[in-house]
């Protein structure tokens, strides 16, 4: 039977191992997803291969993982033979494909990123399209793992993640904030002089929402 | 080797019920924690599509015509004082939401009116809004957002294991801190339950969630609570069948099909025709009876033309509003250019979707346990034997607010109660690190999983359903000995093993009240018994723990006071 063969970076697979490259094949039928062969791993060759998924299409972005370098999510990309399969870059790895998410909650608390304002029927408004867009930030941390600042994991930039919660709250004609004053204060002026490069699978232009903030 | 924490109330799930009763229960003044199998707003709060509906949007629309709804929808074995408060209270599930920084599509004034509503299925008038493009991704930022700014502790990627009770009232938690590897025991006055439903019991032929174990039914029902209408599952009818990894994906509703869509047996004969005016279960039901009879395809699925559409203006609407929602890109993902333009049939099978059954709570959302509550889907009777379109994102939010208050108010002046079993369960809970046995857990969930389709699935019958209850037995026996290693950051085995108890216990009772309900009611299809029989079943179907084995008892509905 022809069969698909590729490579995940494996991590503490005992603990305190360093990542090691291991290579596994999945039977090549029609459309193999990426997250198709992660599950057929796991329940066929290694119980203990580690990866997140919620969803199976698009929705969740917890299965965001780097194929040949590149960021995409497991559930909507085609495995291909020879690919390599890691975990998202500049974030802490927990083990094998599962990087360590705690701080994306713990920050929107400490940062203070959140709805401040009420629900108020008296008010009549639309929301801007860019705004309703940017709810729809599947929080697969992509850009993150793309981008150039946040990879030298400086405390003084929150991250491109973060940027994008303030911009939709900046949006929100209910919202009390000055979130603009928040993400400067949180290394937006660093952005100013990016080239860009971070990368959003869900169609959001990350870099031109910053962009629109520094103006 | 544990660690030790303690509450007024212990809010189970991550979800919009979880997260909303557990907000609720904070802003009562009462300390909150929070433990979510997922990160927290994720699970199928997520993955739905973000329409709510409530009454009264419409001048000609009342709570009266919502409620008739609801017990219509749900053939009326639906509690009906849950039904009642579900269609008084649905209009605030907006409220709240908004609260938390969502947003619902206006009208071109800017406010919510009759323009913008969509009439979903089940409903007899339009009162369904919706939230694209963010849609349920939206409602879950929106519900980390909230549960940030309030001052719940939370543990994410917690899985509760086992529910600690004195014998009257329930009194804490043992659960599984993936990420770290470490036993958690959690002390609280009282306990809410909003662990959403039991999809993935039929895996990979459901749509939920990969959390929706039915872990909140089995601790539940661990604990001494009642359970009604299990077998109430709905199945939506139009699912992928291909590729692997998209089986049992919900493309979505009977409306698709538009006003002129068929539905094709294997070999192209036409088995259903105006399909956009039945219910889910209706047309769930037709398949069923066709698939069983082997009439599908080599996919195990029917086909839905939808090309007839394209010779009429209307149906060419269709297209482009449904292109415009984004509901065509799975199929394009899945089946190709052709399929997505509606020039060539898709693939499509029932997909488990929904449990109408639950936890049976009173009007305070408490269970038979003293102290222990529901909310959400984790609880059953709202919607009897068929949930209506887009009615369960309101469910979620009135009656998480209930439970949050009520669990509350009821911890005010308690006293913390003692856990003398914890530490059994901690140490029986440790116990499965490293556990050197045979067969790994994910391969028994597996084996629970094709069970269920083949023989607890969208048709039932009684000499299958036995089959099943065997055969989920020597599962339980070969649970005993199961295989997990050692590794303690991400041990993803240990999850599987503890949703495995879960996911068999539930399907025990799940086939037992199957097997219970000898007539076909809303999801549930006897083949035996193809009638709905309003003489003997216009009841419901209640299970409990009895000295470690299910009891069964029927109740009459309660009527309308």
């Amino acid at each position: 039977m022809k069969t698909i063969e590729f490579e995940i970076l494996r991590s503490r697979i005992e603990e305190e191992q360093e990542p090691v490259w291991r290579g596994y094949a999945v039977p090549g039928v029609d459309k193999t997803t990426i997250l198709g062969a992660l599950l057929y791993v796991q329940e066929h060759v290694d119980p203990s291969l580690a990866f997140r998924y919620g969803c199976r299409y698009k929705c969740c972005g917890l299965c965001a993982v780097e194929a040949d370098g590149r960021p995409c999510l497991a559930c909507h990309t085609y495995l291909r033979d020879g690919m390599r399969i890691a975990p998202l870059s500049n974030l802490p790895v927990v083990r094998d494909l599962v990087t360590d998410r705690s701080a994306l909650f713990s920050k929107l608390r400490k940062y203070e990123i959140y709805f401040d304002g009420a629900a108020d029927d008296n008010m009549h408004f639309r929301e801007s399209e860019t705004g309703a867009r940017l709810r729809a930030c599947t929080e697969c941390l992509a850009c993150m793992a793309t981008c150039p600042e946040y990879g030298k994991g400086q405390d003084d930039f929150a991250g491109p993640f973060f940027f994008v919660k303030l911009a939709q709250l900046d949006l929100d004609p209910r919202d009390q904030g000055n979130r603009i004053q928040q993400a400067k204060k949180l290394g937006l002026e660093k952005c100013r002089d990016c080239a860009g490069g971070c990368r959003c699978l869900n169609g959001i232009d990350v870099f031109r929402t910053i962009r629109s903030m520094l103006k | 080797m544990s660690s030790h924490y303690t509450c007024d109330v212990l809010c189970i799930g991550g979800g919009g019920a979880a997260v909303t009763a557990a907000i609720k229960a904070d802003s009562c003044g009462a300390s909150v924690i929070l433990v979510s199998k997922e990160p927290l707003g994720y699970g199928d709060t997520r993955m739905s599509m973000g329409m709510l509906a409530y009454p009264r949007i419409d001048k000609n629309d009342g709570t009266e015509a919502f409620l008739q709804d609801l017990l219509a929808g749900g053939e009326n074995i639906n509690d009906p004082k849950l039904a009642g408060i579900m269609a008084e209270k649905a209009s605030e599930a907006r409220t709240i939401l908004e609260g938390f920084g969502h947003f619902y599509q206006r009208d071109a004034s800017g406010k919510i009116s009759v323009e913008i509503t969509h009439r979903t299925g089940g409903h007899s008038l339009p009162r369904t809004i919706g939230c694209p493009p963010s849609n349920g991704v939206g409602i879950g930022n929106s519900l980390r957002a909230a549960a940030a700014k309030s001052g719940l502790k939370i543990f994410e990627e917690t899985v509760a294991y086992k529910l600690l009770t004195d014998g009257k009232r329930a009194t804490g938690a043992v659960c599984f801190d993936l990420v770290s590897g470490q036993v958690l025991v959690v002390t609280a006055k009282t306990i809410i339950i909003a662990t959403g439903g039991a999809g993935w019991l039929y895996y990979p032929h459901t749509s939920c969630s990969a959390g929706a174990t039915g872990d909140g039914y089995s601790l539940a029902y661990e604990a001494g609570a009642e359970l009604t209408d299990m077998e109430q599952i709905q199945f939506a009818p139009f699912a992928l069948t291909h590729p692997s990894s998209m089986i049992g994906l919900c493309i979505s509703d009977p409306a698709i099909a538009g006003p002129a869509g068929v539905l094709k047996d294997g070999s192209g004969q036409i088995i259903l025709e105006n399909i956009n005016t039945r219910t889910r279960a209706e047309v769930a039901r037709v398949m069923a009876t066709h698939l069983k009879k082997n009439e599908g395809s080599a996919y195990g699925g029917l086909l839905l033309d939808l090309s007839p559409n394209l010779k009429s203006d209307a149906g060419r609407k269709q297209w482009d509003r449904r292109n415009m929602l984004g509901q065509l890109s799975m199929v394009r993902a899945a089946y190709g250019e052709r399929a997505y333009r509606w020039e060539e049939p898709w693939d499509v099978a029932p997909t488990a979707h929904y449990n109408m059954g639950g936890i049976k709570v009173n009007a305070e959302a408490e269970s038979a346990v003293h102290g222990l509550y529901a909310a959400g889907q984790a609880m059953g009777g709202v919607f009897g034997a068929n949930r209506l379109g887009a009615a369960s994102l309101a469910e979620i939010f009135v009656f998480g607010e209930i439970a949050g208050a009520a669990a509350a108010g009821r911890a005010r002046g308690m006293s913390m109660p003692g856990t003398p079993e914890a530490d059994a369960a901690a140490c029986q809970l440790a116990g499965l690190i490293g556990r050197r046995g045979s067969t790994p857990p994910l391969v028994l969930k597996r084996k629970l999983q094709k069970i269920m389709w083949e023989k607890a699935g969208i048709s039932r019958e009684e000499s299958t359903l036995r089959e099943a209850l065997s055969e989920i037995n020597a599962i339980r026996q070969e649970s005993e000995d199961i295989r997990i290693s050692s590794v303690k950051a991400y041990n993803r085995e240990v999850i599987h093993a503890i949703e495995l108890k879960h996911m068999l216990l539930c399907a025990e009772l799940i086939i037992i009240s199957s097997l219970t309900r000898r007539e076909t009611r809303g999801a549930h299809l006897r083949l035996d018994y193809p009638e709905r029989n309003d003489v003997d079943w216009r009841c419901n179907v209640i299970v409990k723990n009895k000295d470690g084995k299910p009891e069964i008892r029927t109740e009459a509905v309660d009527a309308i006071s």
